[in-house]
C-alpha cells in the first residue's frame, strides 16, 4: 500500500505504524546506537592489553593447541579414573539440584504474590535476587573456607546457587496458576495447607519439575568448571593435565566431558518434553531459561 | 462439548494399579539419589556445623578502606566489563551470519544446516571457563584470553537462541522475495531480517548479562577481572576482602542487570 | 436457613456490590438469582460462604453468623455449603476422584489429605457423589480429560462430596452449549428435590431461570428490586430487574432436549 504513496507520506506512514516506541529519526536512533557500540567496543579493548601482533598470533596458537590434542589420548585418562570423575560431576550436579529443589519449593512458595504476604514476599524475593547474582563458583570459594574442600562442598555451592533461580522460576510459575481451584478449595473450607497442596500444586509442578530438570543441566556444566578450583569431578582431571601440558590426555577430557553433557541435555529434554505436554510455556521466561542454559541441546522450545 | 452421559456405563471403575513404569521410575530416582549423596559425601551435620564454623570470623568486618581502593577492586571491575563488552560485541556480531546459515528457514543449504548446527552443539557442550582454562593455556594468562573465551560462548549461545528466532519467522516475505528473483543473501537480509531484528538485539542484551556474570569467574582461571583478585585473595585466606568484593560485584551487577532487563522490555 | 440483614459490600476502590440487603431463604428452597452483570449476584453468593466479607450488615447459614468469621469458625460454616463455578474451578492435572475429595478436606485430617491418603469413608462418598452425576467411570481419568459439561459435573460431585445441607452455583452453565446446560440444571434440580439441599443459582439465561427456578430474586446495581414466586414473573418483570428491554443474549433458546 504504502508504495503508492509519494515518499515523504510513505515515511510518515512507516513512522506510525513502526515498532520504535519513541518517535526517533529512525537513522538518527540507529547511528546513535552503533556508535554507542562502537565506543564501548573500543574501551573495552583498550582494557585488554592487545597488541597487533597478539591478535594476528593468537588464533595460530590456539590451533596449533588443538592440533597437539589430536588424536586424544584415552587410554591415560581412563586409567586415571576420568569416567569416575565425570560421574562426580554428575553426583554433584545431582545432589545440588535436589537440594536446591527441596529448598526453593516451599521458598518460592513464600515469595508468591497469590500466596504470601507481601512482608515475607519481598525479603525472599531479594534473597533469590542475590543468590542470583552470585556465581557458584565464588558460592564454592567461600564454602571452601568453611567446608572441606571436595565434591561434597560443590554440590553445596551448586545446591545454595540453583535456589537463587530455581526459586524465582517457581514463584512465577505460582504467581500464574490460575485463581480458581484455590477459591474452590477455599470454599470447601480447606486450610491455607489444602489450598496449596491441592489448589496450587497440581497447576504448578509439572513445570516446576522441568525447571528442576532444566537446571540439571545446567549444573552438569556448572560442576565441571567446580572441579577447576578443587570441588571434585572432571575439572579437576583437566587442570592436573593441562599442567603438564600433556594435549592428548586434555584432549580426552574434553570429549568425554562432551560426550556426557550431551547425553545428560538429550536424556532430560525428553523427559522434560513428557512432563509437560500439554502445558504452554511462557515465551520470556522460557528465553531466561535457555540464556541460563548458555545452550543445551534442543531445550529452547520445551 | 455435548455430553454422552447415557452412554456412560455408570459402574464404579476398579481403581487403576499404579503403572509398573512409573513405579519402576519412582523407586529408580530414590536408589539414584541416595546412592549419588554417599558419592559426595553428603551430610545433614553439614547443615549445622557450616553455620557454627569459627572460619566465619575471618569474613567479618569487611575491610571497606581496601576495597573501595581503586587498584584493589575497582580498575579489575572494570578489566571485566571491558571484557564481557568485548565478548558480547564479537559474539553476537558473528553470530548473526551463522545463525542464518544455521536456520532450517535460511540456511544456503542443508550440509551447511547439519555442519554449523553439530559444530555449535559441541562448542556449547564445553563449559565456558574451560574455554577459558584452554585459551590462556595457548594465548597466555590474562584479560585477553578471557576476551577469546567469552567470545567463543557467546557466539555458541547467541546463534542457538538467534538461529531459533529464525526458524521461526514468517516465510511469507521471503518467498515473495525469492520469487521476485532475488539472491539469497539479498533475499534474507531484505526479507527476515527486518522481523527478527527487535529480538536479536533483546537476545544481545541477555547474552551480555550472562557474560557480565561469566566474565567475574575468568580469573578464576587465570582468564583477567575481577575473578583474578578473588583467586588471589583466596590463596591467602583473606575472606573479609572476598566478602567486600561480592559486595561490590552483587551491587555493580545488579544495577546493570536492572538497565538491561528494562531496555529489553521496551524492545520485544 | 439462610438469613441476610441489611448486608452491604463495598469494594477496595469504593465500588459498592450489595447496598442493604435483606433476605430469607428457607431450608429446601431452589432460588434463582438474576441480574445484569456486576449487578452484585456472585457478591450475594461469596458473602453467604465468606469468599467475600461483607462490609456491614448480618448473614447468617443455619444459625451461624458468616459476617467477621474468621479461621476453624469460618472453615466449619465452608464446609457445610458446597459451591459450583462457572469455570468449573477443577485441579486439571489431578484424577477426578482426587477432585471430588478435596470437597472431604475439613473432615479429613491435614496430613492424610495433604499426602492424598484419604479415608476409605471419604473415598465412599466421593464416589457416591460421582454415581449421582452420573460420571463415576471416570473417577480414574485425569479431569483436563472431561468435556466441559462433564467438569461442571464433578464441580457438583465436588460439592456434593462435603455434604452440603446449601449449594451456591455461581452461573454454573455460562461457560456450556444450551444442551449440556440443560442436562446441568436438570442435575441442580434433581439434587435439590432428591437430597433436600437449599439451592441459590445465579444465571443469566432468563428462560433457564423461569424453567427451573422457584423462587426468583433480582438484583441491580446491587440493591435487591425483586423477590418472588416464579409463577408471578413474566418478562415485564425481567425488564424492570434489568432496567432495560430483554435481547435475544438473555435467552439461551435451543429447545428442550
Amino acid at each position: 500500500m504504502t508504495a503508492t504513496l509519494p515518499p515523504d507520506q510513505a515515511d510518515a506512514a512507516a513512522t506510525e505504524t513502526g515498532r520504535i516506541p519513541r518517535p526517533l529519526r529512525p537513522r538518527l536512533a540507529r547511528l546513535a546506537v552503533f556508535l554507542v557500540i562502537a565506543v564501548g567496543f573500543i574501551w573495552g579493548v583498550s582494557g585488554l592489553d592487545v597488541s597487533w601482533d597478539r591478535l594476528r598470533t593468537a588464533p595460530s596458537e590456539a590451533w596449533a593447541i588443538l592440533k597437539l590434542m589430536w588424536p586424544p589420548d584415552f587410554a591415560t585418562v581412563i586409567e586415571r579414573g576420568a569416567i569416575g570423575k565425570v560421574l562426580e560431576s554428575v553426583y554433584i550436579a545431582w545432589i545440588g539440584t535436589v537440594i536446591a529443589a527441596t529448598l526453593s519449593l516451599p521458598l518460592a512458595f513464600l515469595a508468591s504474590n497469590n500466596i504470601s504476604p507481601t512482608v515475607v514476599r519481598l525479603p525472599i524475593r531479594q534473597l533469590f535476587n542475590v543468590i542470583r547474582a552470585v556465581p557458584e563458583l565464588i558460592v564454592a570459594v567461600v564454602l571452601l573456607g568453611v567446608v572441606p574442600l571436595g565434591a561434597w562442598a560443590g554440590a553445596l555451592a551448586i545446591g545454595l546457587h540453583s535456589i537463587g533461580t530455581l526459586g524465582k522460576l517457581s514463584s512465577e510459575e505460582i504467581e500464574s496458576a490460575a485463581h480458581g481451584p484455590v477459591e474452590a478449595v477455599e470454599a470447601c473450607g480447606g486450610t491455607f495447607i489444602s489450598r496449596v497442596r491441592w489448589g496450587v500444586l497440581p497447576q504448578v509442578l509439572p513445570q516446576i519439575a522441568s525447571y528442576w530438570l532444566f537446571r540439571f543441566e545446567i549444573n552438569v556444566r556448572a560442576s565441571a568448571v567446580l572441579g577447576m578450583i578443587g570441588a571434585g569431578g572432571i575439572g579437576s582431571e583437566l587442570i592436573a593435565q593441562l599442567r603438564f601440558r600433556n594435549f592428548p590426555e586434555v584432549g580426552a577430557v574434553l570429549i568425554i566431558t562432551v560426550a556426557a553433557v550431551v547425553f545428560i541435555d538429550t536424556v532430560s529434554s525428553a523427559i522434560r518434553k513428557r512432563i509437560i505436554a500439554g502445558g504452554s510455556g511462557d515465551p520470556s521466561r522460557l528465553m531466561a531459561l535457555v540464556g541460563d542454559l548458555a545452550g543445551s541441546g534442543r531445550s529452547a522450545r520445551a | 462439548m455435548t455430553d454422552a452421559t447415557a452412554s456412560g456405563t455408570g459402574e464404579r471403575p476398579a481403581k487403576p494399579r499404579p503403572k509398573p513404569l512409573t513405579f519402576l521410575v519412582t523407586i529408580g530416582l530414590v536408589v539414584w539419589t541416595v546412592f549419588t549423596a554417599r558419592e559426595v559425601g553428603f551430610r545433614w551435620s553439614t547443615f549445622v556445623t557450616v553455620w557454627t564454623n569459627p572460619l566465619w570470623e575471618k569474613f567479618w568486618p569487611i575491610p571497606w578502606e581496601w576495597v573501595l581502593d581503586r587498584d584493589n577492586v575497582i580498575d579489575p571491575l572494570i578489566e571485566t566489563f571491558q571484557i564481557a563488552i568485548v565478548a558480547t560485541v564479537i559474539g553476537c556480531g558473528l553470530a548473526l551470519p551463522a545463525a542464518f546459515a544455521m536456520s532450517r528457514l535460511t540456511a544456503p543449504n542443508s550440509p551447511t544446516y547439519w555442519v554449523s548446527r553439530i559444530v555449535m552443539s559441541i562448542v556449547r557442550a564445553v563449559p565456558d571457563l574451560f574455554w577459558a582454562k584452554l585459551l590462556v593455556t595457548a594465548i597466555g594468562i590474562g584479560a585477553f584470553a578471557g576476551a577469546w573465551a567469552l567470545s567463543i560462548f557467546s557466539f555458541a549461545v547467541m546463534v542457538k537462541l538467534f538461529s531459533e528466532t529464525v526458524d521461526g519467522a514468517d516465510p511469507g516475505p521471503l518467498e515473495a522475495a525469492r520469487a521476485a528473483g532475488s539472491r539469497h543473501v539479498p533475499a534474507v537480509r531484505t526479507g527476515v531480517l527486518p522481523t527478527v531484528l527487535p529480538s536479536y538485539v533483546a537476545y544481545a542484551l541477555y547474552v551480555f548479562e550472562l557474560n557480565i556474570r561469566a566474565s567475574i569467574v575468568l580469573g578464576l582461571v587465570g582468564a583477567g577481572g575481577i575473578g583474578r583478585i578473588v583467586e588471589a585473595q583466596r590463596t591467602f585466606f583473606n575472606f573479609d576482602r572476598i566478602l567486600g568484593i561480592l559486595v561490590i560485584v552483587f551491587v555493580v551487577v545488579f544495577v546493570i542487570e536492572q538497565i538491561s532487563v528494562a531496555l529489553r522490555r521496551r524492545l520485544v | 436457613m439462610i438469613e441476610l440483614k441489611d448486608v452491604s459490600v463495598t469494594y477496595r476502590g469504593g465500588v459498592k456490590a450489595l447496598r442493604n440487603v435483606d433476605l430469607t431463604i428457607d431450608d429446601g428452597e431452589f432460588v434463582v438469582v438474576v441480574g445484569l452483570s456486576g449487578a452484585g449476584k456472585s457478591t450475594l453468593l461469596r458473602v453467604l460462604n465468606g469468599l467475600v466479607p461483607a462490609t456491614s450488615g448480618s448473614a447468617k447459614v443455619d444459625g451461624i453468623e458468616v459476617v467477621g468469621a474468621s479461621g476453624a469458625r469460618l472453615r466449619a460454616v465452608r464446609s457445610k455449603i458446597g459451591m459450583i463455578f462457572q469455570t468449573f474451578n477443577l485441579a486439571e492435572r489431578t484424577t477426578v476422584l482426587n477432585n471430588v475429595l478435596m470437597g472431604r478436606l475439613s473432615n479429613v485430617p491435614a496430613w492424610r489429605s495433604t499426602l492424598g491418603l484419604w479415608p476409605a469413608a471419604d473415598r465412599e462418598i466421593a464416589l457416591e457423589a460421582l454415581e449421582r452425576v452420573g460420571i463415576v467411570e471416570k473417577a480414574y481419568v485425569r479431569a483436563s480429560n472431561l468435556s466441559g459439561g462433564q467438569q461442571q459435573r464433578v464441580g457438583i460431585a465436588r460439592a456434593l462430596a462435603q455434604k452440603p445441607t446449601l449449594m451456591l452455583a455461581d452461573e454454573p452453565v455460562a461457560a456450556l452449549d444450551p444442551v449440556t446446560s440443560r442436562q446441568v440444571m436438570g442435575d441442580l434440580a434433581r439434587i435439590n428435590s432428591e437430597l433436600g439441599i437449599t439451592t441459590l443459582i445465579n444465571l443469566h439465561y432468563l428462560d433457564l431461570a423461569q424453567e427451573y427456578g422457584q423462587r426468583l430474586i433480582g438484583l441491580r446495581a446491587g440493591e435487591l428490586v425483586f423477590d418472588g414466586d416464579i409463577a408471578d414473573v413474566d418478562d415485564d418483570t425481567f425488564r424492570e430487574i434489568y432496567g432495560r428491554s430483554i435481547t435475544t443474549g438473555d435467552i439461551l433458546a435451543d429447545n428442550d432436549t
